[in-house]
């Protein structure tokens, strides 16, 4: 009958087209007004920015920005304006699934709580796969987990257990998990996919600081007189932190990037260098800054060491010689030199472009070594500043324990180990003196055999780690694998033999850290779908499946029983959360850290190294010398043009969340490939031709081609979003030394037209 | 629902701010606004309107304001309302790249408006706002051709068009639009124009690149160039070339109409010379076949139930023109056709009026197709293939049921072939050698995707029209090659709407672009 209606024109939906007045919003489509807002901080970025849910009978219906929000003043970017519909996402995971093991366990996974597992490999992928997951209740889920994590580390020992997290869980939940990995399963070989994103700015950190931690805050990007973005396209990636940007007249912008990115467009100087070529370009300002004394060399000897091997080591770096490397005019060096030099305040704010690179680390160092000489650092608009990309990366940094003890401390030092052994009541034993293996490390430990088991928490390798079919081979070559995700199947969740369903942002409560140390609230709205749950309740179900629940999680029950374990670890250490609580967040927008107990001025910017003072030995930072290579895959004949990946502002990381949010998909509906109109006529490649990507290691079938003056000659761009075009089918596995991240950004391909 | 506030200000200096207070306290509570630079501080007085300023300078094409939008209006993915196109020029690294947002154009002489067939449509006159009215609106999506913005875009949920009201209602609470709180870099503003001076200062503006050189509607958002564009900039969609929807039921009604008028002209002539065979078998076949082209048509609307409103604008809308005059047509056929089949007098009197009437019938037809955003259609050719396929289809129609002397209804419909023939290649290079890039696109869609359909089109009409009529005189094949010049034509319409490339805003280079 309404279809009848509807066909003769009688029915146009008026209601479901209909306009109300919200209170809050204003005039607007009806089924948009919610019954009540909640208050929480947007799941993707780091920029950490403030929003309400809008619930309406229990379902997440709008969102708004938060205008009284220190960071982002009521402004979301497209992705937190449709935040609420990933909540609704089809693909969501909602029932615990199990893939049942072979006949007899003799070839397949071990049996939980059945002995040893199989000497021998386990059966071939295609064959396991073939067996549909099926549900199972929380109590199997989770017994036959801890049984089979039980039965591996009794067979191979507890380093055969690996983990992988995530940047994309709350603090309280970092903390748990940190705790339950490295004292109850006690295995070390934990770590994040934060390590495909900023370790490389963690490392940076360390070794010039002694400590992670950005130093500045949002309000620099308002208050310097020179902004400097190296690899950084915040235009597109962090469109608030533009916004930020933006409100500061009086700056000059300057981008180095290779691609015309939109802020590279946006910028008073571009710097368009050759790709990874950032190193040189710094040491050489370095170089003309010392030689031009556009230096303060009484922050110098106050507050660095190592000057004069830095001034030794920048020699070399002539205008140019970095002129040849880089591909930049020698006025160019000097105009950018003379404009930092004389800045009041100058901000380094860097993103992938420099973390995604085999000399990341090393570029980090660079940049705090251009900040540190010119004594840009501490002060107001003054920060070598990383930007970071999951909305609690900086939690996980912060309160993992996985590269460092939590809050900062360091493995290698008996009394930071003491003190946690004093703090958790647990013999000091207990506490490792070293770091596990790193993310790529336990790739291919198990691809080695080593780890035997692998727990995936929050994250989509399949989509997210270079060099696909490495990563393919390891998972495949498991004896046993956990996907904990809030959405199945994923890329991921298809490889597993457990999926555990894990409620996402907005069904749970606890905080994120942003980039510039602002801790925020973040709250449930809804309930999870299905069975799905909080991953801190399924951290401590697995805790008393372990029994370890007394000694680790005594009474917890809820995320702030983590948080005040927390507050007391962090207190006195440079990430201080001591003087926080659940309520002043809420009532502040969040309060950036250091914010000891007693602390009342919650408004206040905060600066790290303010007082020059830093967390070395010494209490000075180090000026690191740093020599620039060429990146490990330069272009041949068969493979002549340089790949560079990034990002678009319509999706965010491996699009599990935002290639279920309609409107998005229509924005950006698949993935691209730009290339020089230089390069295509050589090719002769159409606007309308489809190309594969192809390298040593694989191939990206059918991409829409953009030919387009936004890519030099000679380089190829491909957004690395989609898992349909999945850019790391080519990439390569090439790691930072220092900080073991990826270098995704060059690697050597050619471009065919795709076979019809 | 009353809006007082919007209200035009009076002359004396009466005004309303329309930036929204601000609570100073609660954290919840507060209106989600804009700063008071992106609206202005009271309303429009006499000659003045809102409008849209777009700061392409400022424009990081982040598309909140798309998203923002469509939550606002609760509209589904496929339907934006706002919309940011892409435009680059310059050479690596000099390249400039620069995004387009845009809404509703609130023109001075809305084209939406002035086709309507029922009135949907309204220029406020306290705002200036181009509002439409999903009650009123019948879904034949005439505007959809007429604006060269490709603004008003149909919703096939509820079969009716939608678009941008400069959120309407929320400027009457004193709102900001959706679009313009959402921008994160304040490149949407709401501002007040003197709509004379802005009349005349657009005789002589320059449209911003991405905007389609301004039909006679006259747009009045303001563009702010960003410094320094390249002089090569330009949409980087247009390098795409997608083919438009087929209007299957618009095919069919206006070749069947077609081919009911041109063939009670035949009967009309034969009747005029003398011939009295099967006129009336002709004449009643031929009403017949006009009749279901014409109920074919209400297939086309969203909401074919009130097609009979329709021809509420006959004094400005030419859809409403086809309407009246088909209807009449029709009604006068049946006349003539009964006149024809009791043999009362006045035949030819009635038969003179039917084929006056169906012959401004199909006028009015070509006429709507004559929009100036839709550049391969606004040529003299789309009359006169009109015409064409009325003089192909009659004679060979009225050969094929026996009526007159099929030789020469094969010779004429022959002859007529041979000109349609000569002017399909003619539009072909017209529309290859024109300056316009959609007509451009258009002869490359022809000769690219669409070649093969083009070619079988040619063919059938050659085979159909000249080769069989004038070679057999067989009853049987007279039939087969009506069948076949039927089909030619029915083609020959297809392609005619999808090779139609319309005057766009610059879009993005992937995303979907509703036209």
């Amino acid at each position: 009958m309404s279809l009848l209606k509807r066909a003769l024109g009688l029915d146009t939906r008026p209601e479901r087209y209909a306009y109300a007045i919200d209170p809050v919003m204003g005039h607007t489509a009806a089924g948009k007004i919610p019954d009540r807002w909640i208050q929480t901080t947007c799941g993707y970025c780091s920029v950490g920015c403030g929003m309400f849910i809008g619930v309406k009978d229990g379902r997440a219906v709008s969102v708004r920005g938060n205008p009284d929000h220190p960071v982002n003043a009521g402004m979301l970017c497209p992705k937190g304006l449709s935040e609420h519909e990933t909540l609704d996402a089809p693909t969501r995971a909602r029932y615990p699934l199990l893939r049942p093991s072979t006949l007899g366990h003799a070839q397949g996974r071990p049996e939980p709580g059945r002995g040893t597992p199989s000497s021998g490999r386990r059966e071939p992928a295609e064959r396991r796969r073939n067996r549909r997951l099926e549900r199972v209740s929380w109590n199997e889920a989770i017994q036959t987990m801890v049984g089979t994590f039980r039965d591996v580390r009794e067979a191979y020992g507890p380093q055969a257990v690996g983990i992988i997290s995530t940047g994309q869980l709350v603090t309280e939940e970092f903390y748990t998990l940190g705790k339950l990995v490295q004292l109850g399963l006690g295995t070390a070989n934990y770590d994040g996919n934060t390590t495909l994103c900023m370790s490389t700015a963690v490392a940076g950190y360390k070794r010039s600081f002694g400590s992670d931690g950005p130093p500045g805050a949002y309000e620099d990007l308002e208050r310097a007189d020179v902004i400097l973005l190296i690899g950084a396209n915040i235009a597109d990636n962090h469109p608030i932190l533009w916004q930020r940007l933006g409100a500061n007249p009086g700056k000059t912008l300057i981008v180095a990037d290779p691609r015309v990115t939109k802020t590279a467009m946006l910028a008073d100087l571009h710097l368009p260098l050759k790709p990874r070529s950032d190193l040189a370009l710094i040491n050489g300002v370095i170089r003309i800054l010392i030689e031009n004394d556009l230096i303060d060399r009484e922050y110098i000897v106050a507050h660095t060491s190592g000057f004069e091997a830095l001034c030794e080591s920048v020699r070399e770096y002539t205008p140019e010689r970095v002129s040849d490397i880089t591909g930049l005019s020698v006025e160019l060096l000097y105009r950018t030199a003379s404009l930092y030099g004389n800045a009041r305040a100058a901000f380094i704010g860097w993103t992938m472009g420099v973390n995604h690179s085999t000399k990341g680390t090393e570029t980090v160092n660079a940049i705090n070594n251009l900040a540190l000489i010119t004594g840009n650092i501490g002060r107001s608009g003054a920060s070598p500043f990383s930007i970071t990309g999951q909305c609690n990366a900086m939690g996980t940094r912060e309160a993992g324990f996985a590269s460092s003890l939590p809050a900062y401390r360091k493995f290698e030092r008996a009394d930071d180990r003491d003190e946690l052994a004093a703090i958790w009541r647990v013999p000091v034993d207990r506490i490792p003196t070293a770091r596990g293996l790193a993310y790529p490390d336990i790739i291919e430990a198990a691809l080695g055999g080593r780890i035997r088991a692998l727990w995936v928490i929050g994250t989509n390798p399949i989509v997210s780690f270079p060099n696909l079919g490495v990563l393919r081979q390891a998972l495949e070559t498991l004896d046993f694998l956990v996907v904990q995700d809030g959405f199945h199947p994923t890329p991921t969740s298809e490889f597993a033999d457990l999926v555990l369903p894990a409620a996402i942002w907005g069904e749970k409560e606890g905080t994120y850290t942003n980039s510039e140390r602002r801790v925020s609230k973040v709250n449930r709205a809804v309930d999870p779908p299905g069975e799905a749950r909080a991953d801190f309740d399924i951290f401590l179900d697995v805790a008393a499946a372990l029994g370890c629940t007394e000694e680790l999680f005594p009474g917890w029950t809820k995320p702030e029983h983590a948080f005040e374990e927390w507050k007391r670890v962090s207190a006195g250490r440079l990430c201080d959360y001591s003087g926080m609580s659940y309520d002043a967040l809420e009532a502040r927008g969040g309060i950036q850290w250091p914010y000891p107990a007693g602390a009342t001025d919650a408004a206040e910017t905060r600066r790290l190294y303010a007082d020059g003072r830093f967390q070395t030995d010494d209490g000075k930072a180090h000026l690191i010398p740093v020599k620039w290579e060429p990146f490990p895959e330069p272009p041949s004949e068969e493979f002549p043009l340089v790949l560079n990946t990034g990002r678009t502002v319509e999706h965010w990381h491996t699009r599990t969340k935002t290639g279920q949010v309609p409107i998005l998909e229509r924005l950006a509906p698949s993935a691209w490939l730009e290339m020089n109109p230089r390069d295509a006529r050589a090719l002769r490649f159409k606007p309308s031709h489809r190309v594969d990507v192809v390298s040593r290691r694989g191939r990206i079938r059918n991409l829409a081609l953009r030919i387009t003056e936004i890519v030099a000659p000679g380089q190829v761009f491909v957004p690395f979003h989609w898992a349909e075009f999945n850019a790391n089918q080519v990439t390569q596995s090439a790691f930072d030394p220092i900080s073991r991240e990826p270098n995704y950004k060059q690697c050597a391909v050619r471009v065919e037209r795709t076979a019809q | 629902m009353a809006l007082p506030l919007l209200k035009r200000a009076a002359e004396d200096g009466v005004t309303f701010v329309l930036t929204p207070k601000r609570h100073a306290s609660a954290s919840l509570g507060v209106l989600p606004s804009a700063p008071p630079a992106r609206m202005p501080l009271r309303a429009p007085g006499p000659g003045e309107q809102y409008r849209f300023h777009v700061d392409m300078g400022k424009c990081i094409g982040c598309k909140c304001c798309v998203v923002a939008c469509n939550e606002q209006n609760g509209n589904p993915a496929a339907i934006n309302w706002r919309r940011v196109g892409e435009i680059e020029g310059g050479w690596y690294p000099q390249t400039a790249r620069s995004y387009l947002s845009m809404g509703c154009n609130q023109c001075l002489e809305p084209t939406c408006l002035s086709g309507c067939p029922v009135d949907a449509y309204t220029k406020d006159p306290a705002t200036g706002i181009v509002l439409h009215s999903a009650d009123a609106c019948i879904g034949c999506q005439y505007c959809t051709w007429n604006c060269s913005y490709g603004v008003p875009q149909y919703n096939p949920e509820r079969g009716v068009v939608g678009k941008c009201d400069m959120c309407h209602s929320r400027l009457g609470l004193g709102q900001a639009p959706a679009c313009v709180s959402a921008c994160p870099t304040g490149a949407i503003q709401v501002e007040i124009v003197k709509i004379d001076e802005w009349r005349v200062a657009a005789a002589s503006r320059v449209p911003a690149p991405g905007v389609p050189v301004a039909d006679h509607s006259i747009s009045s958002t303001r563009i702010t160039l960003p410094e320094n564009l390249p002089p090569n900039s330009r949409p980087v969609d247009l390098v795409r070339l997608t083919t438009a929807d087929p209007h299957w039921p618009l095919v069919v009604m206006t070749v069947f109409t077609q081919l009911s008028v041109g063939a009670f002209a035949t009967i009309w002539l034969l009747q005029l010379l003398g011939a009295s065979t099967r006129l009336d078998v002709a004449a009643l076949t031929s009403l017949l076949v006009g009749a279901l082209a014409l109920a074919a048509s209400t297939l086309h609307l969203g909401r074919p139930i009130y097609a009979y409103r329709a021809v509420k604008m006959w004094k400005r809308s030419w859809l409403s023109r086809e309407v009246l005059l088909f209807t009449a047509f029709s009604a006068v056929a049946c006349l003539y056709a009964g006149a024809l089949w009791t043999g009362l007098p006045g035949g030819t009197a009635i038969g003179a009026l039917t084929v006056a009437l169906g012959l401004g019938g199909v006028t009015a037809s070509a006429y709507i197709y004559r929009v100036p955003s839709r550049p391969a259609w606004n040529t003299p050719f789309t009359l006169v293939q009109f015409n064409l396929t009325a003089a192909v289809l009659g004679p060979l129609f009225a050969a094929a049921v026996g009526t007159g002397d099929s030789r020469w209804l094969s010779v004429a419909a022959a002859t007529m072939a041979g000109t349609a023939l000569v002017m399909l290649a003619l539009r072909f290079f017209r529309l290859s050698a024109s300056d316009s890039a959609e007509r451009q696109a258009t002869a490359r869609l022809l000769a690219t995707t669409l070649a093969s359909r083009l070619i079988v089109r040619g063919v059938l009409l050659a085979l159909g029209a000249i080769a069989l009529p004038l070679f057999t005189g067989h009853p049987a094949a007279l039939w087969v090659a009506f069948a076949l010049a039927l089909g030619a034509e029915v083609l020959g319409r297809y392609l005619f709407f999808v090779s139609a490339v319309p005057t766009h805003m610059a879009a993005p280079y992937l995303g979907n672009e509703a036209a």
